[in-house]
């Protein structure tokens, strides 16, 4: 029985987890001109997960604000940016939008 | 002087290589289209237009006219071109790209007044970080009235690092060597290049005081 709840707890927190918005920030090499780097905003604008992009060529950042309950595989992400010209060095995820991660490009540290 | 323009390429580029993209490209990304017009000091005068199926090739077309400085010469190629992307780098704050490509098609021989099949096959290796860029281009024509090879170096600096939002500003100097009696001598170039999202232009004038200017969409 108490498995079952601790079972029937995780699956709560799961599901509450991929239900939350979440933020993939990607480290990516190469990111260094502007006119070249739109094929990444264009690419993951047409995939149906994503709310919003950020693209910084001084960070060498790509990140993508995920809708609600969705998310996009490390595999599409590094097809996504192959496509685009460019290699994915790292990949991270978290819960905080994509304004967090435009406040902290403008001011670091806050 | 070909071999002197040659050598300082090539010392340019193997000095930069460990590191070099502001440079026009013939393949953006997959799925993108680039459109492309230059006018070339009226010597050498292109739009092209290329869809890229892959980040690794695009196929499309164009139309060159050549024509020498004395006026004597004058080519209008229409043709059909596929661009190969063999080799790039991403670097973690640079890019280098090694692309080749050919085409074929009909050219208007002026001084002959005829109409003849013509091929080309050319290559680009460029270099770029967010603030010094270097390419080496060169390209061969051939139809049976007259072989050209037209080899373009351009180097260029940016004094101000851009980002995706901001306006790219740069400073490049062009040296053009043309074969076959286009040209005598090397032309050489002094440019701004402004681009922004997706479209591009770059103008400037050669030694002789002639306009150079090239547009370029990307979509």
């Amino acid at each position: 029985m108490k498995s079952i709840k601790l079972a029937f707890l995780l699956t709560c927190l799961g599901l509450a987890t991929v239900a939350r918005a979440g933020t993939i920030e990607m480290t990516v090499n190469g990111l260094v001109c502007a006119f070249c780097a739109q094929g990444i905003e264009k690419t993951f604008r047409k995939d149906p997960a994503t709310a919003d992009v950020l693209v910084s060529l001084e960070h060498k950042l790509v990140a993508i604000e995920t809708k609600a309950g969705a998310d996009i595989s490390d595999d599409a992400l590094r097809a996504a940016l192959k496509d685009a010209g460019y290699d994915i060095k790292e990949i991270r995820r978290s819960s905080r939008g994509l304004a967090a991660v435009r406040a902290e490009i403008r001011e670091p540290g806050a | 002087m070909n071999a002197l323009l040659g050598r300082v390429a090539c010392a340019l580029i193997l000095t930069a290589a460990p590191f070099v993209s502001a440079a026009a490209k013939p393949i953006a990304y997959a799925h993108g289209t680039t459109v492309m017009a230059e006018y070339g000091a009226g010597t050498m005068n292109e739009i092209q237009a290329f869809y890229a199926p892959s980040y690794w090739y695009s196929l499309g077309g164009g139309h060159l006219a050549l024509e020498s400085d004395d006026g004597e010469l004058s080519r209008d190629y229409t043709y059909l071109r596929a661009n190969y992307l063999p080799k790039h780098w991403n670097l973690e704050s640079a890019q280098a790209n090694a692309f080749v490509w050919g085409s074929v098609g009909r050219v208007r021989v002026g001084e002959l007044d005829d109409d003849q099949f013509a091929w080309n096959v050319g290559g680009q290796f460029d270099y770029e970080t967010r603030q010094i860029y270097a390419s080496l281009r060169t390209d061969l024509y051939e139809a049976s009235a007259f072989s050209h090879r037209i080899d373009t170096l351009q180097l260029g600096y940016s004094p101000r690092a851009h980002d995706i939002d901001t306006l790219a500003v740069w400073f490049v100097v062009q040296a053009r060597n043309y074969t076959g009696g286009l040209y005598d001598g090397t032309e050489v170039a002094a440019l701004v290049r402004l681009f922004k999202r997706n479209a591009w232009i770059e103008a400037g004038f050669t030694q002789d005081g002639k306009v150079q200017a090239m547009l370029m969409f990307n979509f």
